[in-house]
């Protein structure tokens, strides 16, 4: 049998559930609400443990979704259950039945306006995870002067009952590691800290990096959290943290302060998520319906998940839940 | 002992009654003995005063018979309580004036011992011994159909308290039931035997007082004597030191358990966190249950909303603070940096120097939001302002998270070295951005000469004066009042013509004293994250009530509080009015 799967979402899940299923002789539909495919990857520049280029990445998935249809600038107006499966009806006024349906909508960054303690909008130097990245791909940002002494704040709007986010979201502990040693390879004469409560080195080449990170790259890793951010008369940021490890409180002045964000559900498909009636878990990610078992299946039939909108994931996580999604719905349409 | 005038169904009442005055009495000598000597002596002194000893005549009258407070809040309520209390008062007072008038009774005239023991039990039962005049048959049948209309309401009340306005009632203990049941049937019981005669009526009706009276002191009735002792203390000026001692331990037993707290608390948004609201702590204290009563101190959020419905004016809030200062907590405290600060900020002669006109103390917690920070910056900036950042390079704490812990010694260090570095500036005025500052400024600190502002009046004031031109926008806000700068010092009025100058001001369902507790406070220390963001939630619907489009506080922990769960921006009044600067 063949059928049409309704992919929401065009980022690396998405791309690659695609790319399976329509080895396995279906016709998924990419949905994709922006411009381009390729999700928040494609925003990065090099990938850890082992700074790989993103754009290698993206560029192959690209390859093998060649074939596929995929939908951009297009959002999921309304998506109703019927005999067949399901009809969705698009932001372009079309309509697109479907035997079975993959929400990969990713995640968001954490807004870091919302620590105002860190003072992201509020003072020139502090900028976010991600716009460093954009720096290291276009080399342009103009809050990056030359800096000399650089700090980078872990778990920001992670691990945090203040903002309501006790999960920890996985890869900003790794990426911070991977960003400061960039740093120090664009800037080489730069004091680089990195403020952390753990570092979480999980996969294979990770706790490599860690140590490359403090014996090649001479970045210095602080155990503590930044309590506060404030800007002295020259409009350098002066920071209040604690050292855990000596445990004593410290005040450090510096030119850029670099916050890792963690990642939330990507809440533009609350409207579609409701409509398919797939609830929410404590962390506001999807719920899904076995933690070992079931992690592609919500509770609703047909309704498959993948990828960062269950939970943070590193990208060969959501790989691996991407190419098992497509055997769970290529199984479902089958009746296997 | 006169046959005429003595029939043994008096005896239970007069049991009774000697017990409840013998124990009154005692507990009475008791709390006087108590009171620190200081505090003694100015009991005294306050009786004899005449303004304090007419505020206690008024209040007396005011609050343990008439209970004006409750009139107030409900007129259903106010009945229910006046009718009882000033029926039952006037059918003694009558009776004992009959006593005098009818004199002799009946035509039997026994006098000495006699008399005295006649005369304890005769105005309760004198209609099984004599006929009064018209004039008194009158009044004694009217006030007791009064105190009758009374008990009817309590009775609908008690199974319909949605009628007066109530929503949750305490939960009560079996001596507590036993005893609202014998006040319920003894004006009934006096009824039918004065109507009727029948002797069973006239022996339940003393044994039933002999009840009320013998479980008085043992459950909330206890209130009704207590009163106007606490009344008395109150009006003398003290302050509850010890948790269950003295003027603390009058405030316990005042307590009515009437459960008003219960329904202002902000923790009564579930049923498990209304356990911690102040009639239970009461209850708690009395119960001598210590455990419970300091878990609930260390709970409360220290909002003082049960201080200011509490139709007893009990200072819960002192009490638990003087339970918390009772333990000692294990902290080490080192203040050895306190010397450093001083010997910093002389070195960099920034504050001494410049002798700035105001003096502005952001405190910790607007450290933590900039923003407000930079929005009195250029607020300041726009007005011309001659003005310096006390803190601005981190300063010394207020003092009052210590005090909160009832830790006085600790607070005292900070506040005598902020004192010094205040004194030293010469400025004129201090402003405060944090109410939870200014609160501790206002009442710990003796900054003679130095007016003491939080933002919200000195931005007033800047703008009454014209110092600071602003636009009137058209956005609809809606005005939290922070606990400790509206129920503490009345700052209602001048945050709301702020906003009204830069937008127009939308009303929240609950407002000024009645303003309901962000969840943030740091008066608690061991509600749950979980516990508080219900909190949060439950204060955010109220204030979303008129559907305006922005929040508007004026302490900064509010404001972080409620960015977690407001559907709209929160901002503080500095800000929105940063935002309106005339450029």
């Amino acid at each position: 049998m063949k059928e049409n799967i309704l992919i929401i979402g065009g980022g690396a899940a998405g791309m690659e559930a695609a790319t399976q299923l329509q080895k396995l002789g279906q016709t998924p539909i990419i949905i994709e609400k922006s411009n381009a495919l390729g999700g928040h990857v494609a925003q990065w520049d090099r990938l850890f443990p082992a700074f790989h280029p993103a754009k290698d990445v993206v560029e192959q998935m690209l390859a093998n979704v060649k074939g596929v249809d995929v939908r951009m600038n297009t959002e999921v107006a309304d998506i109703q259950r019927n005999e067949n499966g399901f009809k969705a009806v698009l932001s372009d006024n079309t309509t697109i039945d479907a035997k079975a349906v993959v929400l990969a909508t990713g995640f968001d960054l954490f807004n870091a306006e919302r620590k105002q303690e860190y003072g992201y909008g509020i003072y020139n130097n502090v900028i976010t995870s991600l716009e460093l990245e954009k720096f290291f791909r276009t080399g342009k940002d103009e809050r990056i002067n030359n800096p000399k002494k650089i700090g980078f704040v872990h778990c920001v709007g992670a691990r945090d009952v203040k903002v309501c986010n006790t999960y920890c979201s996985k890869v900003c502990c790794t990426t911070a590691l991977k960003q400061a040693c960039e740093m120090k390879e664009v800037f080489p004469d730069a004091e680089v800290y990195t403020f952390y409560m753990d570092l979480r080195m999980f996969g294979p080449g990770y706790e490599d990096l860690y140590l490359r990170t403090q014996k090649d790259f001479d970045v210095k890793c602080v155990r503590g959290r930044v309590c506060e951010v404030s800007e002295d008369m020259d409009g350098r940021l002066v920071i209040k943290a604690e050292d855990t490890l000596f445990g004593k409180p410290l005040k450090m002045t510096l030119d850029l302060l670099v916050l890792m964000c963690s990642m939330e559900k990507n809440k533009s498909i609350d409207a579609i998520q409701q409509k398919l009636g797939v609830a929410n878990n404590s962390d506001g990610f999807m719920q899904i319906k076995d933690t070992y078992l079931g992690m592609n299946d919500t509770a609703k039939d047909g309704v498959f998940v993948a990828g960062t909108c269950t939970a943070p994931k590193s990208l060969p996580d959501t790989i691996a839940e991407a190419r098992s999604v497509a055997v769970e719905v290529f199984n479902y349409i089958n009746n296997r | 002992m006169n046959q005429y005038i003595f029939h043994p169904f008096v005896l239970p009442f007069v049991l009774g009654m000697a017990f409840v005055l013998t124990y009154c009495l005692v507990g009475l000598l008791r709390i006087i003995a108590q009171l620190p000597k200081d505090d003694r002596k100015q009991f005294w002194r306050s009786l004899v005063t005449p303004k304090t000893a007419w505020a206690n005549i008024r209040d007396l009258f005011g609050d343990c018979l008439f209970h004006v407070k409750i009139w107030k809040r409900n007129p259903i309520l106010g009945y229910m309580h006046s009718s009882i209390a000033f029926g039952w008062f006037m059918l003694i007072a009558i009776g004992h004036v009959m006593l005098f008038t009818l004199k002799p009774l009946e035509g039997v005239d026994v006098q000495g011992f006699e008399r005295t023991f006649t005369n304890c039990y005769y105005p309760i039962f004198y209609k099984h011994f004599a006929t009064e005049t018209p004039v008194f048959a009158f009044l004694m049948d009217f006030f007791l159909i009064v105190i009758i209309t009374g008990i009817f309401i309590a009775v609908v009340k008690k199974i319909y308290s949605g009628m007066v306005g109530v929503k949750r009632v305490t939960k009560f203990g079996f001596a507590d039931n036993m005893i609202r049941f014998a006040l319920w049937t003894i004006f009934p019981f006096r009824l039918v035997a004065e109507k009727t005669n029948i002797m069973a009526f006239w022996w339940l009706y003393s044994i039933d007082l002999m009840i009320f009276m013998c479980l008085l002191p043992f459950t909330r009735y206890m209130h009704i004597p207590t009163e106007a002792l606490f009344i008395l203390l109150r009006h003398a000026g003290l302050k509850a030191r010890e948790p269950r001692k003295g003027f603390a331990l009058a405030q316990i037993y005042s307590c009515p358990s009437c459960g008003l707290c219960i329904d202002a608390c902000p923790m009564s948004v579930n049923d498990k966190m209304s356990d911690n609201t102040s009639a239970y702590f009461m209850k708690k204290l009395r119960n001598k249950d210590s455990e419970e009563a300091q878990r609930i101190a260390e709970t409360c959020l220290m909002c003082g909303k049960c201080v200011m419905v509490c139709p007893v004016s009990i200072e819960s809030c002192d009490i638990k603070f003087s339970q918390r200062a009772a333990t000692p907590y294990n902290i080490n405290s080192d203040h050895s940096y306190l010397d450093v600060i001083s010997t910093e900020a002389q070195r960099s002669g920034e504050i001494s120097v410049n002798n700035p006109h105001v003096l502005y103390f952001a405190g910790c917690m607007t450290q933590l939001t900039p923003k407000i920070m930079r929005a009195m910056k250029q607020i300041m900036e726009a007005a011309g302002e001659d003005y310096e950042f006390i803190d601005k390079d981190g300063g010394i704490c207020c003092g009052r998270p210590m005090l909160l812990s009832g830790k006085t010694a600790e607070a005292k260090a900070m506040i005598e070295k902020n004192t010094e570095l205040i004194k030293k500036s010469g400025a004129k005025k201090l402003v405060l951005s944090c109410p939870i500052c200014y609160k501790v400024f206002k009442e710990e600190y003796h900054l003679e000469g130095i007016e003491i502002q939080h933002h919200t009046q000195y931005i007033d004031e800047l703008i009454k004066s014209g110092k600071l031109q602003v636009d009137k926008g058209d956005v609809n806000y809606v005005y939290h009042d922070p606990c400790e700068l509206g129920r503490a010092f009345g700052v209602y009025d001048e945050p709301r013509e702020v906003i009204e100058s830069v937008g127009n001001l939308r009303k929240a369902k609950s407002e000024k004293e009645l303003s309901i507790c962000c969840g943030g406070s740091l008066g608690s220390f061991n509600l749950t994250q979980q516990e508080r963001d219900e909190i949060t939630e439950n204060s955010v619907n109220d204030l979303m009530f008129n559907h305006p489009d922005e929040i508007v506080t004026a302490c900064p922990l509010c404001l972080k509080t409620f960015a977690r769960k407001s559907p709209v921006q929160v901002q503080d009044i500095a800000e929105i009015v940063c935002e309106k600067l005339k450029k």
